[in-house]
């Protein structure tokens, strides 16, 4: 098919501030509708990449009422708990509110092997090794107020190894006003991008010293138990036997898998994905009308044109051709561009939101995702006013005003 | 003269629907225009000169009647062999240019071209050529706002003739010009009579211009009121002395 190409841009660039502000329309477009698909994607990632051999044990009536602490060793003495420890949430922040931490107490004797999937520990090089594993091991183990934080945590507040960090907890906050002093001994870099990189883990001994000495708020106990099932045993097995363990109380127990776990905090936020999902819907959805508007104006302007290429000798394919191909370039030009900064911005906007989404990333099928959504913007708008220049008489167009 | 008829309109007829009325435009009209001829069309409006024009080119097909065309009967062509056969045969010139005002006069030229087959270097050279017959080779560069009426039209005749058609058609080709440019555009047309032999239909208001053609058709009412041949048609040594500059 022989078309006067040239035309293609020529026209875009002769009209340039409509061009400009249909294709700007359509970077914000695309890039929202990358952004919006990018969060969902990347709560279902966070369930998806949770390990499903490693269970939480929590109180039957909700996350927020603690179990006791003597349950630990009846859970490592169920088959196939192979490793336990605490987890205690300790809700502080550094400096301010605005500021909170996702830091807990944990069994220092285990963490580090029990989570030697998800998290590296750093040397003093900045070298992740099996060496600085050992050596943090021995300084969580050596000094009670020890503690290893994320690199990006680190990134973020310029904390560095050896560091002394003043928080405050909202749950446990000290008798005497003051902030608990935590002293940094690693840094641990993530394996899997649903590991958060800012967390904080320290001692729980540490904790339910200061609590029996009455040093601060809170009640004995513990809010979550963490267990890694041995290679071989069924986990669906293993967290019925731990439920089955305290069946009758004193404080009954809900064990769920780490995947189910993380599934019921983003079904804690509702229909949010729902609800994404609907904004970036709608947003695209308006946008196609935008751009259908703007090709009807171009098309319309150019009858003319249209009659005079076809006097000339252009086909009815080859002129509404023109018309389809500018939509397209016209679509893909700002569509593109959108999921370009889509995908560009998304380390930069994953460093910026990561107190909330830590792993924010953009999936490659979400960007093509995003491309063929342009692609169908530029057909749908182009479509139409292509058909009727292809369908227009030379001599009806060549009466229209140029 | 030429011993061929280039265009024989048998039987034409056109109708329009306006305002609810059907007007009949052409009224079962027989027309002859022998190859190499330059005819211009006169008559009031609406009685049928751009019609003729538009039928003829195959820009629009008649009710009833048949139209040939270099002996192919253009009227049992189908919607999708028209625009090629137009690109091949005939250049048309328009009273207001219709150039294309995001191209330059040498991309305008090289519009009909792009559809013959040729190499990039074959249209360029003869997109040049035409636009050094009509004396704007040095404006080619140009975009049409930055031309003169009379040179924008000098344009619009190189494109038609850049594909060396049999047939051109001009409709109104001095309608928005002034007398001088519409004195250099006559003379081009008949240059192109004269020494190109192309066979030049011309719909015409103008007296002056039709007095540059051979023969004057006068229409009324959709058929051919009247016949008068040109003895001594305008300009016709002057352009022979290359005088349509």
């Amino acid at each position: 098919m022989k078309a006067p190409w040239i035309l293609v841009g020529r026209n875009l660039r002769a009209h340039w501030l409509r061009t400009g502000l249909t294709v700007a329309s359509l970077v914000f477009t695309l890039f929202l509708f990358c952004f919006l698909v990018s969060i969902v994607t990347t709560l279902e990632d966070v369930v998806r990449q949770s390990a499903t051999n490693r269970l939480f044990v929590q109180s039957a009536v909700s996350l927020f009422q603690d179990i006791p602490l003597d349950y630990q060793s009846k859970i490592q003495n169920v088959p196939g708990a192979q490793q336990v420890t605490k987890f205690q949430w300790f809700g502080s922040y550094y400096q301010n509110r605005d500021n909170f931490l996702a830091q807990f107490g944990v069994d220092h004797e285990v963490l580090l092997d029990m989570y030697r999937r998800e998290m590296d520990i750093l040397g003093p090089d900045g070298r992740a090794s099996e060496e600085a594993r050992v050596a943090a091991h021995a300084a969580l183990a050596a000094d009670r107020r020890a503690c290893i934080i994320g690199e990006g945590l680190a990134r973020d507040f310029g904390f560095k190894v050896g560091d002394t960090i003043p928080l405050d907890s909202t749950f446990f906050r000290m008798t005497d006003g003051s902030s608990w002093d935590f002293n940094v001994v690693a840094l641990y870099h993530p394996l899997k991008a649903n590991f958060d990189d800012r967390q904080i883990f320290f001692r729980f001994d540490y904790l339910d010293e200061m609590r029996r000495a009455g040093r601060c708020l809170g009640s004995e106990g513990v809010g979550v138990y963490v267990v890694n099932v041995e290679d071989g045993h069924d986990s669906a097995q293993v967290i019925a036997d731990i439920d089955g363990l305290f069946a009758n109380g004193p404080q009954r127990t809900m064990t769920m898998t780490e995947a189910a776990f993380q599934a019921l905090f983003v079904s804690m936020m509702g229909n949010v994905p729902f609800f994404l999902g609907s904004i970036g819907g709608a947003v695209v959805f308006a946008v196609i009308f935008s751009v259908v508007n703007t090709m009807l104006m171009s098309a319309r302007q150019r009858t003319h044109e249209v009659g005079i290429l076809k006097a000339l000798g252009y086909t009815d394919r080859a002129v509404g051709g023109l018309l389809l191909v500018e939509s397209l370039v016209l679509s893909l030009l700002g569509g593109g561009l959108g999921v370009l900064v889509a995908v560009t911005s998304a380390e930069p906007l994953r460093v910026l939101m990561g107190k909330f989404f830590p792993a924010y990333a953009v999936r490659p099928e979400t960007a093509w995702w995003g491309l063929l959504i342009t692609l169908g913007i530029g057909i749908v708008a182009g479509v139409g006013p292509a058909l009727a220049a292809a369908r227009l008489r030379p001599v009806q167009a060549l009466r229209s005003e140029g | 003269m030429a011993d061929q008829a280039m265009i024989r309109m048998r039987g034409v007829t056109k109708r329009y629907q306006r305002g609810g009325q059907l007007l009949t435009v052409l009224d079962k009209l027989d027309l002859d225009v022998p190859r190499g001829d330059f005819v211009a069309l006169m008559g009031p409006s609406g009685s049928g000169k751009t019609t003729i024009l538009n039928l003829v080119g195959g820009l629009d097909a008649p009710d009833e009647g048949s139209i040939a065309v270099a002996d192919k009967d253009i009227t049992a062509m189908s919607r999708g062999d028209l625009p090629g056969w137009r690109s091949r045969h005939v250049g048309f010139v328009f009273q207001a240019f219709n150039l294309v005002p995001v191209l330059t006069a040498l991309e305008n030229v090289l519009l009909p071209l792009n559809l013959q087959p040729l190499s990039r270097a074959e249209r360029r050279k003869q997109a040049e050529f035409a636009l050094e017959v009509v004396g704007l080779k040095d404006r080619m560069h140009h975009r049409p706002r930055q031309l003169s009426g009379g040179q924008e039209q000098r344009v619009a005749i190189a494109r038609a003739i850049v594909t060396d058609p049999d047939l051109v058609l001009a409709d109104e080709p001095t309608g928005d010009l002034d007398r001088e440019s519409a004195n250099v555009v006559m003379h081009l047309l008949r240059r192109l009579n004269d020494e190109m032999r192309k066979t030049l239909v011309v719909v015409t208001h103008d007296p002056v211009a039709a007095d540059h053609a051979r023969r004057v058709l006068h229409l009324d009412k959709g058929v051919l009121a009247r016949e008068v041949t040109n003895p001594a048609p305008a300009g016709r040594s002057a352009a022979g002395a290359g005088g349509a500059r």
